[in-house]
This record gives structure tokens, C-alpha cells and sequence, in this order.
């Protein structure tokens, strides 16, 4: 059984004025052999560490991604998405969740590999994936 | 021709559910298709029966579904797949409240038989799919099984050739690209997707252990419905070229559904089959209520 898991850890930079975040396994898939233990890693399989500077992902993006969600999925106004929003709660299929890949590639520029892509399970992990690949091109 | 089997009390159900009817199990390279159709369970009276034979855990999951049609899918899919299983039990009478599930290493869900210890339950697979209109089950005896449908109407909101270019393997978008007429091409595009999803919900070891753009799914030339799975061979440090790789260990069929949606399914093969094709049973069902057995069912 799969579980992903958050967690982050922050700390202030000593002379500068701006604070930095890192976030550690942001994105990881722990595989826990049908284990229900909340240990947060598990020595049979694990997906390397991502290191990713800043995890608080900007709002804008967050807006962004929402956008192409509901456009993708045409979503009614009752049904509102959040950060935390699980695709599939707003009933996205495979071919729904590969389609808003294919739309935030477009907006932002970016190219997920599949398997990243097909891991994304909410708006916030889409979002913090996003900024992650945004980041490296702009590095 | 189609054949009704009502079960035995009327459709107003007044306190209890009826006993299932018990099914015969498939056999060897063949596999059961189950459908619902959500826009026909319209009772609001079996709905709650329903919703009293799942586990805490899956109710919770319908209840988070956001839209009152998404949660009432939801719930089908589930009594479709605890009801169908249910009835395949030769021996005794399985409660559908009863089962228990579980999912594999790599988050493919199964049916967990660690509460009946005798040893004649049958090694049952099943996998589920659904649309917005329709939720499928299948289900085979020995061999997994992996299914996926889709609307045959389903608009694709990009290009099919750059989607194809992004996602499908090289000779998959050399096919889709000879397709002079749009309309065609979409629809051999969504026959692919269903193909291809089958597969890897076949092989249950999530996406990453077969890639789409890895493999390659074809008709077999003079059959119909019959496919091919080609693998892409890794690339030798001497040799640039990529060799395809076709195997027999899985079987494919593709067929139309209610008119409305295409359905694939894919088996691991069994040697003793002797490369005949996959045979499939399709029955259309409203769990506790009645089932139809659907006797033609379009090979594509």
C-alpha cells in the first residue's frame, strides 16, 4: 500500500532578510507492504528525496491550477476546489488527471514525466510540482 | 437476444435486501463483465440499502466525493464489486457486508480472504472502472485482470496527435497519424486509451512499472478484437535501435457496450489456452435486482 506523506521543515537564514523553507520528501510515495505504522520511512522502497526550496506554494499558483481543473473536469459551481481538493473526489478519471497535466505543461511552460505527473493526487501537490520544475528551468 | 433474470422479490423493497443469486464461476480465459448504469438506480430506498453494505472506510470515501452524483457513483461502484464477488461463492453464502478488501504492494486493490479459512474459495480477480455514466466490473479465475471503459463520445480537449506524441508510443502515433477523418482518429485514440489503461490495471504494478509511451498495443491482422502487446526492448549500449518485443503473455478484448462505451480487457494468459481468444460473458446488472445477460457483445 502506498502512502504518501508532507512533511517541512522550516528554518531562518542568519543574515539574510529572507526566510528560507525546505521541504523535505515533499512528493515521496512511501511503499509500506500493506503496513499501517506511521513510521515515515520504510527501508524496503523509497523514492529519492526531493529537496525543493520554498514549499509554500504562491496562492497564483494554486489559482492557476484550480482553473484548468475545473475547466478540464467542467465542474459546477457548488463543486468547489481548495488546495487539498483530491482529483478524484471531483470525479477525474486517468484520461482526466493526463488531460490536466497536458494544460499545466502548457501554462507554465514545463514537462512532467509520466510517472510524476500520474502521482499527483491534488491541487497543492500539483502546485508544489510545478513550482519544483519551474524552478529548475529558471535555474 | 437478450435474457432476464429477475430475482425473486418484486423491485419495491420493503425492509430487507433479497439473498444474492449465486453465479457460476468463469472459466479459464474468461472473463465476466458487469455493468451499472447509475441514471437507471433511481430508488432512494436501495440506495440506502446499498450504502449499508460497505465498510466504514468506503463510506467515508463516497461521502467525500464532492457532487451528490459523483457520491451516488461511488456507491454503486462499490456494491457493484462487494454484491458480483458475493455471488460467485460456491460453497456458502457470502454476506457482501462481509468482504474485505485489501490492496497490493503497489496499491492494487484485491479481495483480502483472511476470514474464510477453508480452502475452497475461488482465486477470484476483479478490477473496476468507471465513467460518468457507466461503472464496469470484471471478473476472471486464476488470472488477473485489468479493465477500463470510456464513453465513446468522450471530447478530448487537446490535439490527438500531440496528445499521442506526449504519451503514446512512436508506432501507436505513426497509426493514429494515417487516420485522415478527426472524428475516427478520436475514437481509435479513446480505443487505445482503454487498451493501454487495461493493461497496466492488469499488471497492478502502478504506473511507473509500464510507462504508455513504452509499449505498443495493435489489432491482430485477420481477427477481430483481438490485440498484441508490444514492449519496447531497452536500448543495448552497442546497438541504436530499439527492437519491439511482442508477447502472447496477455490477452486483449475490445467491445462496445450499451452503444455507449467502448470497454477493454486484459488477462494474463494461460498456457493451456492454446492461444484461443479471451472469451467474455458481459451482463448488465442492478445489484439485489435483477441482471440481464447481454449475449452479442461487439468485438471491436
Amino acid at each position: 500500500m502506498a502512502t504518501s506523506f508532507c512533511s517541512s521543515i522550516s528554518m531562518q537564514a542568519p543574515f539574510s532578510a529572507t526566510t528560507t523553507r525546505f521541504c523535505l520528501n515533499k512528493q515521496a510515495t512511501i511503499f509500506n507492504n500493506g503496513k499501517t505504522n506511521n513510521l515515515s520511512f520504510s527501508l524496503r522502497r523509497l523514492m529519492p528525496a526531493r529537496l525543493a526550496v520554498s514549499c509554500a506554494v504562491k496562492q497564483e499558483t494554486v489559482e492557476k491550477v484550480s482553473e484548468i481543473v475545473k475547466k478540464q473536469l467542467s465542474l459546477t459551481d457548488d463543486q468547489k476546489v481548495t488546495a487539498g481538493t483530491k482529483f478524484t473526489e471531483l470525479g477525474a478519471d486517468s484520461l482526466d488527471t493526463v488531460e490536466i497535466v497536458m494544460g499545466l505543461e502548457e501554462e507554465f511552460g514545463i514537462t512532467m514525466a509520466e510517472e510524476r505527473a500520474k502521482e499527483i493526487a491534488t491541487v497543492q501537490q500539483a502546485a508544489e510540482l510545478i513550482e519544483e520544475l519551474v524552478q529548475e528551468k529558471t535555474a | 437476444m437478450r435474457i432476464r433474470v429477475m430475482s425473486q422479490l418484486q423491485r419495491s423493497l420493503s425492509i430487507e435486501l433479497p439473498s444474492l443469486v449465486p453465479l457460476q464461476l468463469p472459466s479459464r480465459m474468461e472473463t465476466h463483465l458487469w455493468f451499472i448504469r447509475p441514471d437507471e438506480v433511481k430508488s432512494t430506498s436501495l440506495l440506502k440499502h446499498y450504502s449499508q453494505l460497505l465498510s466504514p472506510t468506503e463510506k467515508e470515501k463516497v461521502l467525500q466525493m464532492r457532487g451528490d452524483e459523483l457520491k451516488k457513483n461511488a456507491l454503486l461502484a462499490r456494491t457493484l464489486v462487494r454484491a458480483t464477488i458475493a455471488r460467485y461463492q460456491t460453497n456458502n453464502a457470502v454476506d457482501p457486508k462481509a468482504l474485505m478488501f485489501k490492496k497490493n504492494m503497489y496499491g492494487k486493490p484485491e479481495v483480502d480472504w483472511q476470514n474464510y479459512t477453508n480452502c475452497n474459495n475461488p482465486p477470484l480477480h476483479f478490477n473496476i472502472s468507471h465513467t460518468d455514466s457507466l461503472i464496469a466490473c470484471g471478473v476472471t479465475v486464476h488470472v488477473p485482470v485489468g479493465i477500463d471503459v470510456e464513453d465513446k463520445e468522450r471530447k478530448i480537449k487537446h490535439d490527438i496527435l500531440a496528445f499521442a506524441e506526449r504519451f503514446y508510443s512512436a508506432d501507436e502515433v505513426k497509426f493514429l497519424s494515417t487516420l485522415p477523418d478527426p472524428e475516427v482518429q478520436r475514437k481509435e485514440f479513446i480505443k487505445l486509451w482503454t487498451l493501454k489503461e487495461a493493461y497496466v490495471k492488469a499488471l497492478g504494478k502502478g504506473f511507473s512499472a509500464a510507462p504508455f509511451n513504452t509499449f505498443t498495443i495493435q489489432s491482430k491482422v485477420g481477427t477481430k478484437g483481438e490485440y498484441n502487446l508490444c514492449k519496447m526492448t531497452e536500448m543495448t549500449a552497442s546497438s541504436l535501435e530499439e527492437t519491439n518485443k511482442c508477447d502472447g503473455e496477455w490477452k486483449f478484448s475490445l467491445l462496445e457496450l450499451d452503444d455507449s462505451h467502448y470497454a477493454a480487457i486484459c488477462i494474463e494468459d494461460d498456457e493451456a489456452s492454446g492461444g484461443a481468444p479471451m472469451r467474455v460473458i458481459v451482463r448488465k446488472t442492478i445489484p439485489f435486482v435483477e441482471d440481464e445477460l447481454i449475449s452479442e457483445s461487439k468485438l471491436l
